[in-house]
């Protein structure tokens, strides 16, 4: 059950309506890209959908949301203190568990940072810090992904790389992704947000990078 | 047994690495060897207390003075007494210095100390507090104390035979807050010849801590006037510590009761029957010129309650005692 | 200029101490102020290590205190910091931090006795009140998003230690080891009133004139708390906490009687243990506020007020010996080493030293006071003044002073001494143990007279003082818009 159904979504700051009223209903399955200018409500829209489900997502906000003093073994380790009892968890914290260590060291190879894992995350350059967010998003292992550029500060390469993870570790997904190319390539379904409404909702392949420009 | 064990293991560990920073740093084999040892003594020592304050304490009879003169006299003067006690009583004695007269009558109180040299207010106080005991010896001089108010030479003061109007305006220092030949006696005669409150009749009232300090105080010229109890001056006197040319004596006070060695009730209990009896014989029986000659005292006789009741009438007078 | 309500509330609270002046009592009373003085310092200059084999146990003991007692105060401080936003507790931490460890130490005097945990406790109660504050204020400014993404159903726990702590950490610990230093100056000053520390045998030194033994303690102190980073490494610290406690002396055994008796009966309001009952405890607070509690205030308020500007003058004097856009490395390095000691000396061992040098009046108190605490805002303002950047034709000398580096450093440099105050208030009553007629010398006397109700009204009037102050210094700051970090 990782697809949703959302109605009469809004959102304010200070008085002026940012968001909505919009729906939007996402089936399990899904790939969707919400593309738009920046400032057009993306971001928002994310951390709305978030509320909604009540936590059952895992999420790569903007600001990765990452404790800097902790090196990015626990920083990824914490996308599943849930399922931990509390003396596991403090232990942890203090020494890790060898399969837990195996466990985030084989997601940090998979996202090309595998001699980062004792690194603290208040080291580490953009994009390194971006993938920690990401590698704690993946292993939390939800079925929904909300992501907001998510790939932001990574070059071309590893970009795909990531991308490509998402797409085969999460059955649904909503990102938001400035980069059309990319949302073309991975997602499913492309919702185009203007000023705080919908502008655009078809499935990918039937749209091409000249019909999205429009919106930017 | 097995908490011992631990806390070995750690001690070994730190003095080891105490060691080895100071070789590191230093390599002065000898100074380092005996910081070493002090380290080790102290751990050692404290460790021990630790382990068996249980059982150890309940055997030490405990005894304290208040501080009326110098800290090192006093510790000189009663390791004396403590060393002669446990000889005579057989029985382990110590003495534990106090910074004030208000902390010797807590720890009486307190049941820390059994035993105590008290002036003739903290003994009053003291005894107030603690059912059952009792004053058992003080010094032969004791009986009839008296007091010397004494004054800078810049005052021109001349001694007479009372406190005259001349010292109205001048400065003034008493001894300890708590202390009867240092507080309470000249407070009440101050009161009693001028009719006003010390405050009143002098432009400033300091409390100088004790009888050494006023001595020195005066001496100096920081308060023009102080009081002073006579065994303390004449000790210092004899002792060549005093510059006569810049203090000197301006009134004798009345005779009064002071000093006196007080005693728990409850002792006999806790050191077996008929241990008042022995700390009393002792003390009167003690007879070493020197250590005598420390408090100083010519000799102790036997004292009672009762004859410290003028003192306790007059601290109420003055409201020091409720 | 007149208009900046930094400077019209500067040119207040001068105007304020200077009304204060006529009233207060200031005066040398010592015949030969200076001799006694140079014979202080030749002490100093001429320290004596081996006069007395207490030395090296009181530095120990010192030590031992001040490690266990902050310890122990950090660990219920940090508990305290996790509850911080209920009301009651906040008031409780203010409460407790607002009485002078050496008034906890005289209250637990009277049922411990002379047994290390009155020193203990002594530190360990107010530090706790200071560190639950700050704590609390560290654990708030932490980045709340991490928290906000961890999985729902994570325990409270397992949140708070990976979302909260490790942002906090760096922070709690500086501010720890800040507090060490402080707790090394309580640690010495619980000395004069009978525990085993350095004050004690200080305090013995300075009264029977031995001016080269307490200059060797002085010294030794000093070389202790500058050489503080030296010997307190993280890894050693739990070597040091370990084996603290048993370097704290032996004491005498606790009668746990005593304590029941201290709070059943000691401090019961002498009318209510009496037959008067309620009805005679009006006059009977009355009396002790109109003879006591009044004059006390009176005067704790007004030398607060002159040492609050001294200190202030003091401060914009002193900041130049540090800053790098004055002098040469050589004066430099002399201005931190006075710094040093002027911030590392306890104010009351201070007042200690030129009350016995100059005789007894507010004198003694206000330098001492503002000797300290101006060291410490000197030192603060001048490590800022050295990261300002000026531009390269500068002003200089006098100049360079006035225009350039005061008006920069003007709005911390009161944001600091707004801070203090509080502290300097609390400072103030605690010295009229010293005989200067301040609170704590009215609560001295009760306690001397053995008069323990009447000196828990007193700690109390006293601890709301102090309370009182703190409040109006944070108004006065928040109304400035004055940020600072805590100091000690």
């Amino acid at each position: 059950m990782s697809g949703f159904d959302l109605k009469g979504l809004t959102a304010s700051f200070g008085g002026e309506r940012v968001i909505g009223p919009l729906s939007l209903n996402v089936h399990e399955g899904e790939r969707v890209a919400l593309v738009g200018r920046s400032g057009a409500g993306k971001s928002t829209l994310i951390s709305l959908i978030h509320q909604q489900v009540e936590g059952i997502a895992s999420l790569v906000p903007q600001n990765l949301g990452l404790v800097n003093a902790l090196p990015v073994f626990h920083n990824v380790y914490m996308g599943r203190l849930d399922t931990n009892a509390t003396w596991y968890n403090t232990l942890t914290l203090i020494r890790p568990f060898a399969k837990d260590t195996r466990e985030v060291k084989a997601l940090l190879t998979e996202l090309a940072m595998p001699e980062k894992v004792w690194i603290p995350a208040a080291s580490l350059s953009g994009g390194q810090r971006q993938r920690v967010a990401i590698a704690r998003a993946l292993y939390r292992r939800s079925g929904l992904l909300l992501a907001d550029e998510p790939v932001s500060a990574l070059d071309g390469p590893s970009a795909h790389l990531v991308m490509k993870l998402l797409k085969d570790r999460f059955a649904t997904s909503v990102i938001a992704l400035h980069d059309v190319e990319l949302a073309l390539a991975y997602c499913t379904r492309i919702v185009g947000i203007q000023d705080g409404h919908i502008a655009l909702d078809e499935p990918s392949e039937k749209l091409t990078p000249a019909d999205i420009t429009p919106l930017y | 047994m097995f908490r011992v064990e631990v806390n070995h293991v750690i001690l070994t560990g730190f003095v080891k690495r105490v060691r080895k920073t100071l070789v590191e740093s230093h390599g002065k084999k000898k100074d380092i060897q005996m910081v070493l040892n002090l380290i080790r003594k102290l751990a050692l020592t404290s460790f021990l207390v630790f382990v068996g304050s249980a059982t150890a304490s309940a055997q030490t009879f405990v005894f304290t003075a208040i501080p009326d003169e110098d800290e090192t006299k006093l510790v000189e003067r009663f390791r004396g007494v403590a060393e002669y006690l446990s000889e005579q009583l057989d029985a382990d004695v110590r003495y534990i210095p106090v910074k004030s007269y208000a902390a010797a009558v807590s720890a009486f109180r307190n049941n820390q100390v059994q035993l105590a040299w008290f002036g003739g207010l903290s003994g009053v106080q003291a005894r107030a507090l603690v059912p059952g005991s009792q004053a058992i010896a003080q010094g032969e001089e004791d009986q009839a104390f008296f007091n010397y108010f004494i004054a800078h030479k810049s005052t021109g003061l001349d001694r007479a035979d009372t406190l005259t109007d001349d010292l109205r305006g001048m400065t003034f220092t008493f001894g300890s807050k708590g202390s009867t030949s240092g507080r309470l006696i000249p407070e009440y005669h101050i009161r009693d010849i001028f009719g006003e409150a010390p405050e009143e009749v002098f432009e400033r009232v300091g409390f100088s801590g004790n009888h050494t300090r006023t001595l020195r105080l005066v001496e100096s010229g920081t308060y023009d006037v102080g009081a002073i109890n006579y065994k303390v001056w004449e000790k210092e006197l004899e002792d060549g510590n005093i510059n006569t040319d810049d203090v000197k004596i301006i009134w004798k006070t009345p005779a009064y009761p002071n000093y006196q060695w007080s005693i728990r009730g409850d002792v006999d209990e806790n050191y077996g029957e008929g241990f008042t009896d022995r700390v009393r014989e002792a003390l009167l029986a003690l007879d070493d010129p020197e250590l005598l000659e420390s408090f100083p005292r010519s000799d102790f006789v036997p004292a009672s309650n009762s004859d410290y009741e003028p003192i306790e009438s007059v601290a109420k007078e003055i409201g020091i005692i409720d | 200029m007149f208009s900046s309500p930094t400077v019209r509330t500067s040119l207040i609270f001068t105007a304020i101490a200077v009304v204060g002046l006529l009233f207060a009592d200031i005066a040398i009373t010592s015949a030969n102020p200076w001799k006694d003085l140079g014979r202080f310092f030749l002490g100093v200059v001429t320290p004596d290590f081996f006069s007395t084999e207490g030395l090296a146990t009181a530095l120990l003991r010192t030590v031992a205190f001040a490690f266990v007692g902050v310890a122990l105060g950090s660990v219920c401080g940090f508990l305290l910091a996790l509850v911080y936003r209920a009301y009651p507790v906040r008031i409780f931490c203010a409460f407790i931090r607002a009485i002078h460890e050496l008034f906890w130490a005289l209250i637990f005097l009277q049922f411990f006795g002379f047994h290390p945990l009155t020193g203990v406790l002594a530190i360990a109660i107010p530090y706790a009140g200071i560190f639950a504050k700050v704590y609390a204020e560290i654990l708030e400014e932490a980045d709340p998003e991490p928290g906000r993404l961890l999985p729902p159903g994570t325990g409270v726990i397992s949140a708070f230690l990976y979302a909260r702590i490790p942002d906090c950490w760096v922070q709690m610990r500086t501010y720890t080891a800040y507090r060490l230093e402080c707790g090394l100056r309580s640690s010495a000053i619980l000395g004069f009133v009978g525990l085993p520390t350095l004050g004690f045998y200080l305090e013995s030194a300075f009264s029977q004139g031995h001016y080269s033994e307490a200059g060797a303690m002085l010294i030794l102190f000093y070389v202790l708390i500058a050489t503080l980073p030296l010997w307190v490494k993280p890894r050693l610290l739990p070597v040091y906490i370990i084996g603290a406690p048993f370097f704290l002396g032996e004491g005498m055994p606790i009668v746990w009687g005593n304590v029941a008796r201290f709070f059943t009966q000691d401090i019961v309001p002498g009318p209510l243990k009496g037959d008067e009952g309620w009805s005679g405890m009006g006059s009977w607070l009355g009396d002790l506020f109109v003879t006591q509690a009044l004059p006390g205030i009176w005067n704790t308020v007004i030398l607060t007020q002159i040492a609050l500007v001294a200190t202030g003058i003091i401060a914009l004097l002193a900041f130049p010996l540090i800053s790098t856009h004055f002098g040469g490395p050589v004066r430099r390095t002399s201005g931190h080493v006075f710094l040093v000691i002027l911030r590392s000396t306890p104010e009351y061992i201070l007042a200690y030293i030129l009350l016995q040098l100059w005789g007894p009046s507010m004198l003694p108190a206000v330098v001492a006071l503002a000797l300290h605490n101006g060291g410490i805002i000197g030192h603060l303002i001048g490590r800022q003044s050295s990261t300002i950047i000026l531009r390269p034709d500068a002003s200089t000398g006098l100049n360079r002073y006035t225009y350039e580096l005061v008006p920069r450093v003007y709005r911390s440099f009161l944001a600091f001494l707004f801070y203090r105050w509080e502290i300097i208030m609390r400072e103030t009553a605690i010295l009229g143990i010293l005989g200067i007629y301040t609170l704590g010398f009215y609560v001295d006397n009760a306690i001397q007279n053995i008069q323990f109700d009447k000196a828990m009204i007193l700690i109390l009037i006293t601890a709301s003082l102090n309370i009182g102050v703190d409040i109006l210094g944070r108004f006065i700051r928040r109304k400035l818009a004055l940020q600072t970090m805590p100091t000690c």
